[in-house]
């Protein structure tokens, strides 16, 4: 026991040596998890409405109204720039609408039907089909009223003429009035009800960020075990372990035990973070959690000792870690839900270990798993750490 | 020139004997390439984008208004954005979009035509019509799609309120100005009720949109974006490593070799710059080559790809090189490389697109080289050609340029390539 723990001390010192080793350890995976929740501490996106660019070159009360309008749309959004830069996004397919508003636009110009707005789109593109019709309805908002005195005014004239222009312009006015105020009485005819659907994707952006950005930077050091194998083996030092009376079983134990108890520390703390910062219920059932991120964590250092045994070098094992960390986080659900990839490849990620430690903590943090919901999980990843074990004991060597 | 050179030569040599350097360089970015098409449906024919909603519509009104919605869901417009079906039930309707097999129930009660057109028998017994809502039962699974049906109602309805609100104001109108008498206005009230149904179905807008279509079509592929962002991260790694070997070659004992042989200190230098300017352009190319073979991934127009791969290497080498001025050690050298390459990673898009993030999050990628040159990377593969790229490859030669200055400065001050 004694020797297990000097050499899981002696790892943590090598690892820790230089200070750089906290920015892999803490504050790279606490900015990544950050980001990927969304950059905010809600986690909610910004807009999921389709963006169009309006240039605004009237600026009087009628263009403000239209971008207000179109800033109560449930489809689009405003994002206001100026002709030059609307152009340029557009020209750079950066966008895929542009209304642009003229300076001509304004009272009398609706009224005498001049008035003529622009709309720029990339073609047989739905985003800009659902941009138009969102301005198509922020226009007919903001018009309805003048349609409607030119309707009354026309109405007027086929029953009759008037005396002066003065007595006509004065008519319409009157009727302008009138249509405002029933507009502004307009009921609502529009009745929403959010329906009880059940989420077949189970994604919430900070709960899916938290447990796969834990996943990611806490796999890719555990596979860095090869690393270290690799640079004992350059140094000589495993050699002289063979002068001494520890046996394999003892050194593997120290290694990945240290490690392992490492990963455990660097998950508590991503995991207060995801509690205090991004406001997720990581405590609800501890015990579960504890199971499962600690037979996460022996099969991902296990599957480091059976890569150590394969490389030469410790440039080699630390690029490898990283790879392998890397694809197996986006293939196992850690940056992207599960859920969201084609059925094939979903059935497929099951052979990696990274799938089911996502699975589990997402069952705990989002579908309230207990310790018998994530049996399974924890079963397959035990499994993971004897096979990788095996190979790893079987195959390690001193030189 | 020629030591410069051929120093340059010897490092890219060197770097592409590295077996650990090639992990890096071209397997990671080129298997997380491959990962991302496989989870984003690329080699499987998914194709993302919102089209063919699925909506229900319940019309227990039949009357003209509620004819005129149904048709609108069913016009040719409308035709690749929704897919309407029809049901007589609304428990049928809402149990669909509880199920999650519709973004949208539409539910129209009796008496919605009436409540906005009142018969002749409601203005003969002076009713005043009660308001009837549609019912839009919304999926909160998928707020887009049910966001756009609502739009669509909203344009319906925004056309049947402007309808309504001109024939009432008409009638009015011409009753306060003694135009007609209030016998008169009943008549004229419903003559214009029947028109109604007309306003609902009408484009017209008193306000004339003009609506261009510009450019050619280009149907865009989502790996267009992926496979640039994964190759700029790794760059991020190769440039780090070249500077890496600035130092190595100190601790090696090979640079005061070099300098005691008939070659300058800014030969060494600019040939350890070209070197990894070589690398970089080298990754660049075989990764571009190697995703454009197996993975028929069009990267565009392609002098403007190689303008834009030059720049961007050479922007890249500049953080390179200050990160190779700051560092005492190679080991400092590969933990701030390898940090830099992940933060600029997640900051210029190669994981998550920055669209929806905050824009603090958006102006702060502006320092990545990766953000600069996926943007033009992102207008090539969307048909743009070199003369679109004037903003990425301005942006990519200034912060270069910026970054150099300020490393020869660190180099001079720490006297590292010094006889």
């Amino acid at each position: 026991m004694k020797k297990i723990f000097a050499i899981a001390w002696k790892d943590a010192i090598i690892r820790f040596a230089s200070s750089s080793e906290f920015l892999f350890f803490i504050i790279l995976p606490l900015i990544f998890t950050f980001l990927v929740a969304g950059g905010t501490p809600s986690g909610q996106p910004t807009n999921n409405r389709t963006r169009l660019v309006v240039v605004d070159q009237a600026n009087n009360t009628i263009s403000k109204e239209i971008i207000a309008e179109l800033e109560n749309s449930t489809a689009a959004y405003p994002d206001v720039l100026s002709l030059e830069d609307a152009e340029a996004e557009f020209d750079a397919r950066r966008t895929d609408a542009v209304l642009i508003i003229p300076a001509d636009l304004d009272l009398a110009s609706i009224q005498n039907g001049t008035a003529e707005l622009e709309f720029r789109q990339q073609p047989n593109n739905m985003d800009a089909s659902i941009a138009k019709r969102a301005a198509q309805t922020a226009i007919r908002s903001v018009s309805s009223s003048i349609n409607a005195a030119n309707m009354a005014l026309d109405e007027a004239k086929a029953n009759g003429t008037f005396e002066s222009s003065e007595a006509e312009q004065a008519y319409f006015d009157d009727a302008l009035k009138l249509a405002k105020d029933m507009q502004a009485d307009t009921p609502e005819r529009i009745t929403i009800i959010e329906g009880n659907t059940t989420e077949e994707v189970d994604y919430d952006p900070r709960a899916n960020s938290s447990a796969g950005q834990m996943v990611t930077w806490v796999f890719i050091p555990l596979f860095g075990i090869s690393a270290l194998f690799a640079y004992e083996r350059q140094q000589g030092t495993l050699r002289r372990l063979l002068t001494t009376p520890t046996t394999k079983a003892v050194f593997l134990l120290g290694t990945i035990s240290g490690q392992v108890v490492m990963a455990l520390v660097q998950m508590t703390l991503l995991i207060l973070f995801g509690m205090f910062a991004l406001d997720l219920n990581w405590g609800r059932e501890p015990l579960a959690l504890f199971v499962l991120l600690t037979c996460a964590a022996l099969a991902a250092g296990a599957i480091g000792t059976a890569m150590g045994t394969f490389v030469k070098t410790e440039g080699q094992a630390s690029g490898l870690s990283i790879m392998a960390g890397m694809v197996m986080a986006l293939l196992g659900g850690c940056w992207y839900p599960l859920e969201l990839f084609p059925a094939a490849v979903q059935t497929i990620v099951k052979i990696l270990p990274t799938t089911w430690a996502m699975q589990g903590l997402i069952d705990i943090l989002l579908r309230n798993a207990s310790l018998p919901g994530i049996l399974l999980e924890s079963g397959v990843l035990l499994g993971f750490a004897a096979l990788f074990l095996s190979i790893g004991v079987m195959r390690f060597r001193y030189e | 020139m020629t030591k410069t050179f051929l120093i340059g030569i010897k490092d890219l040599r060197l770097v592409f004997r590295d077996r650990a350097a090639l992990i890096l360089m071209l397997v990671a970015p080129f298997l997380l390439t491959l990962g991302m098409g496989l989870v984003t449906g690329r080699f499987s024919g998914n194709t993302s984008g919102i089209a063919d909603i699925p909506v229900v519509i319940v019309n227990q009104d039949d009357g003209e208004l509620s004819t005129a919605l149904v048709d609108l869901f069913n016009s040719e417009d409308l035709a690749d954005l929704v897919e309407p079906t029809l049901s007589v039930s609304p428990e049928a309707a809402r149990l669909q979009v509880e199920e999650d097999k519709a973004a949208a129930a539409i539910i129209i009660p009796a008496g919605f035509t009436r409540s906005i057109i009142p018969q002749q028998e409601d203005f003969a017994a002076g009713n005043t019509p009660e308001v009837v809502e549609i019912e839009l039962y919304a999926n909160p699974t998928r707020p887009t799609s049910a966001g756009i049906i609502k739009s669509i109602l909203d344009e319906f309805m925004s056309r049947v309120e402007e309808g309504s609100i001109g024939a009432q104001t008409s009638i009015l109108q011409m009753m306060i100005s003694g135009r007609i008498t209030p016998e008169q206005a009943q008549a004229a009230g419903e003559e214009m009720g029947k028109n109604l149904q007309n306003a609902a179905e009408s484009d017209s807008l008193s306000i004339t949109l003009n609506s261009t279509t510009q450019g050619e079509e280009v149907e865009f592929d989502v790996l267009a974006y992926l496979a640039p962002g994964m190759a700029l991260m790794f760059l991020m790694y190769t440039v780090s490593y070249g500077g890496r070997s600035i130092l190595a070659e100190k601790t090696q004992g090979t640079l005061p070799r070099l300098l005691v042989s008939p070659t300058n200190s800014a030969q060494i230098l600019g040939g350890k710059v070209f070197g990894i300017l070589l690398t970089g352009i080298a990754q660049m190319l075989i990764l571009i080559g190697g995703t454009s073979l197996l993975f028929q991934l069009k990267w565009g127009d392609p002098l403007g790809v190689l303008i834009l791969v030059l720049v961007a290497v050479f922007g890249a080498t500049g953080w390179g090189m200050l990160i190779t001025a700051l560092a005492r050690t190679t080991a400092q050298v590969a933990n701030t490389g390898s940090a830099v390459m992940l933060i600029f990673g997640i900051l210029g898009g190669s994981f998550i697109q920055l669209d929806q993030m905050p824009a603090s999050i958006q102006t702060m990628s502006r320092i990545t080289p990766n953000s600069w040159a996926l943007d033009g990377f992102t207008t090539l593969a969307l048909g743009g050609t070199l003369a679109d790229l004037s903003a990425p490859i301005t942006a990519l030669l200034t912060m270069g340029i910026l970054l150099f200055l300020a490393s020869v400065a660190l180099f001079g001050k720490k006297n590292l390539v010094q006889k």
